[in-house]
């Protein structure tokens, strides 16, 4: 298992009258190379437990095991850990700060250690999948860009630590529908071509269904449901409930369903949408 | 940074939460006043345990009454040694080299100490009980005389309220900064100062950015309801003065007149 959570619980002040349980008893594995989707609605304790996974928070009780070892018991170098499992928050262009763009990427890189002419790679490399022109864009300021340019900048530069696993907190929110599609492109290929593991976080379905493996579902701090996303969409009641729902595409393909069709729901794209019911439509005919 | 509870405010719904927040203010320089006028380490016995008990009748956790005192705990450490030290007359206790501990110093040291302690926890105790918005409103209330002296007391009330307000985001903004640059690497807590203050760059940075960010927004916000400062301004919660208010000032306007006839 390459991380295991046990039994976490996590207090923001405790002991104060602004005491939260952010997160109860969760228990969960992640295997490397996984694409997992960890959804939830504002304040369900997803951020709180991706923060755990790389040593930002410590659990209140519970612990985090990552290859076998305990993250807070043994002597783990938190900071290379944290180069191995990278993070990158919501909204991270407010967290650029350097004078130049190639600076701002190289901090990651930099604080590991590395220099010369790998450093150089590596930035060129981060700023390459986010698909920014390095020579363009290298010595312009990080201040004078776009918020979408700075947001990608801010994910070159977690790319260019190499992470094995990268944790991605809702890294959507705010973007128009065409860069959204095209990150989310970006971001499978970076884990079926480059076998990254990749933890996403999100409330948005439509999002996440075509592209995790496996889902966790949060509500008030505990761990609801977990399966692949066509098992979860099955209990859209317990979804609605907890202030989520399912894609469009899978509720249309449920309803037909219910009316006697016999027709796949586990559907979360148009396309497949479009094909599966021009199948049934077919065979209804004919 | 959670020790920050030094005026911090903690709602709550006891007598002295509902306070006109005037009459605290104005109960507050009082008790200050009264506290410079006693005497004796009776008076400070007395006013201590008046302030305990009102601090108790709030049904705060007590031990908030002494955690106030945290922060200004090396400022009354550094006044009870001093005085110790340096301070000379009557008998003399211990001598070191050329240092010596009299009996002038340990009294005056003690009598300071518990002074500067009473005027911090009297001051959260107010503070505790009074949010920022109610505190401000009061203070631009009580400067109205000073207006035409050329006092902008509107204008100082609402920086007030805009700073007190913006505090808690700024430090939850901080806060997430920090954890973005050290899931980058970045380091804050090994290091000798200087290396240390050069570390903070990537905190600072963003957290000035973003200050003026919000600044300005919040400028275009107040300016998109027409806000031009405070003359013709009604507001929506008026302050009233109830017969609470009244026993409260009578109060401790009975304490100061005591303290002064009894001499204690």
């Amino acid at each position: 298992m390459f991380i295991e959570v046990k039994n976490l619980s996590h207090v923001y002040m405790p002991g104060t009258p602004f005491q939260v349980n952010a997160l109860t008893e969760v228990s969960l594995g992640i295997e490397r190379g996984e694409f997992i989707g960890v959804i939830g609605e504002t304040g369900s304790g997803k951020s709180t437990l991706v923060q755990h996974l790389n040593g930002l928070l410590k659990p209140t009780s519970g612990e985090i095991w990552i290859e076998g070892r305990n993250l807070w018991s043994s002597k783990t170098d938190l900071r290379k850990l944290r180069s191995r499992i990278a993070l990158l928050f919501q909204y991270p262009e407010h967290q650029l700060f350097e004078e130049t763009v190639f600076k701002d990427v190289a901090f990651g890189p930099r604080n590991m250690g590395v220099q010369g002419k790998e450093l150089e790679e590596r930035v060129r490399y981060g700023l390459e999948w986010v698909e920014l022109d390095y020579l363009t864009y290298c010595k312009r300021s990080p201040f004078s860009l776009s918020g979408g340019e700075k947001r990608r900048v801010a994910m070159a530069g977690i790319l260019s630590m190499y992470p094995e696993a990268i944790i991605l907190d809702e890294p959507t929110a705010g973007m128009d529908p065409v860069s959204r599609k095209h990150f989310l492109a970006r971001v499978k290929r970076l884990h079926r071509e480059e076998k990254a593991t990749i933890i996403f976080v999100t409330h948005n379905m439509e999002d996440i269904a075509l592209l995790a493996e496996r889902l966790f579902v949060f509500a008030a701090g505990k761990l609801v449901l977990q399966g692949r996303p066509a098992e979860i969409f099955q209990s859209k009641e317990t979804l609605e409930a907890i202030g989520l729902g399912i894609p469009v595409v899978t509720d249309l393909m449920q309803k037909i369903h219910r009316k006697g069709k016999m027709i796949r729901t586990d559907i979360f794209s148009v396309e497949d949408a479009c094909r599966e019911i021009m199948r049934s439509y077919r065979e209804g005919v004919g | 940074m959670r020790s920050l509870t030094l005026g911090h405010y903690l709602p709550g719904d006891s007598l002295l939460h509902r306070m006109d927040p005037r009459v605290k203010l104005v109960s507050l320089l009082i008790l200050i006043t009264a506290l410079f006028v006693i005497e004796t380490f009776l008076g400070f016995v007395l006013f201590g345990s008046f302030v305990f008990l009102v601090f108790l009748s709030t049904r705060l956790p007590w031990q908030y009454f002494f955690r106030g005192l945290r922060p200004v705990f090396f400022i009354v450490l550094i006044t009870l040694v001093l005085h110790f030290l340096f301070t000379k007359g009557g008998q003399v206790y211990i001598r070191w080299g050329p240092l010596t501990v009299e009996e002038a110093g340990i009294y005056l040291g003690s009598f300071m100490t518990l002074r500067l302690m009473l005027l911090v926890t009297t001051t959260v105790m107010i503070t505790l009980t009074t949010s920022p918005i109610a505190f401000a409103d009061g203070i631009e209330y009580l400067l109205r005389p000073f207006r035409r002296i050329g006092v902008p007391g509107h204008e100082i009330a609402m920086m007030m309220t805009i700073a007190l307000r913006f505090i808690p985001t700024l430090m939850e903004e901080g806060e997430k900064i920090r954890k973005a640059q050290m899931a980058r690497g970045a380091d804050f807590e090994t290091g000798n100062i200087f290396r240390r203050a050069r570390n903070m760059v990537p905190l600072l940075v963003p957290l000035f950015v973003s200050a003026f960010r919000r600044a300005d927004e919040l400028a275009v916000a107040m300016e998109a309801r027409c806000y031009r400062g405070g003359q013709g301004r009604t507001r929506l919660r008026e302050l009233q003065t109830r017969p609470l208010d009244y026993c409260g000032l009578t109060t401790v306007t009975a304490i100061l007149v005591f303290i002064i006839v009894t001499g204690v």
